[in-house]
């Protein structure tokens, strides 16, 4: 895939990582006046594209690295992932992230007073299941590696 | 694991991004093994012994147990 390699690709698919979700913000007012279903696509074209757009940027990366990247990458996402998560974890726990979840949610429904307890039970559903999906993939993964990389000839 | 890159690469005269070139890495590639902090894939520490001429266990030397 040598269009991977030229300058304009990389801009392309740049752009789309990043315009994608700004562009979905910008059209919230919009979006609030749609049904459901639009603003689900909507939501699932802007998801799948930047996730698609950055997974071609990080192959597009990979190819130019060395070993030492390499190590640094695996090393980073491994940790980061784990701070990450960590750090969302511990911070939905103070009151003040709390109020900011609450209130954001309600400005972008326009509920001018959001249930605060299912506002919150929803968030942090949201994000145990990506950590849940995260955890599934890697164990996933993991046993394909091992399964793939210990066949015989 | 020990090396002598360092000592080997400056009886070449070369620079770190000389021999980075050389082997087909990046600097840093190169400063972290000359540091011990990183050790080279085998293929990688194979190219950077062909690259000075010598065999492999000549440039690198496993780490002993008291280090």
């Amino acid at each position: 895939m040598s269009w991977l390699n030229k300058p304009y690709s990389m801009l392309a698919l740049t752009t789309i990582m990043i315009g994608l979700p700004v562009m979905f913000i910008a059209a919230i007012p919009w979006l609030k006046q749609q049904p459901e279903s639009v603003v689900y696509l909507c939501a699932g074209i802007a998801a799948t594209g930047t996730v698609v757009a950055s997974f071609v940027l990080a192959i597009q990366k990979h190819q130019k690295f060395d070993e030492w990247h390499r190590s640094a990458a695996r090393f980073s996402s491994q940790w980061g992932w784990l701070a990450g998560a960590g750090t969302i974890a511990i911070l939905l726990s103070f009151p003040a992230l709390q109020n900011a979840i609450v209130a954001v949610s309600g400005s972008l429904g326009d509920v001018a007073a959001p249930d605060r307890k299912l506002v919150l039970m929803a968030f942090t559903g949201g994000f145990m299941s990506v950590v849940l999906a995260q955890m599934v993939c890697t164990l996933l993964l993991s046993a394909g590696w091992r399964y793939w990389m210990s066949r015989s000839e | 694991m020990k090396n002598r890159m360092k000592s080997l690469r400056r009886e070449r005269g070369w620079s770190q991004s000389e021999l980075a070139a050389r082997v087909g890495v990046s600097r840093n590639s190169i400063i972290s093994i000359e540091n011990g902090r990183f050790d080279p894939s085998l293929p990688l520490a194979f190219e950077l012994a062909a690259a000075f001429e010598m065999r492999i266990e000549d440039v690198f030397q496993p780490a002993s147990k008291t280090d």
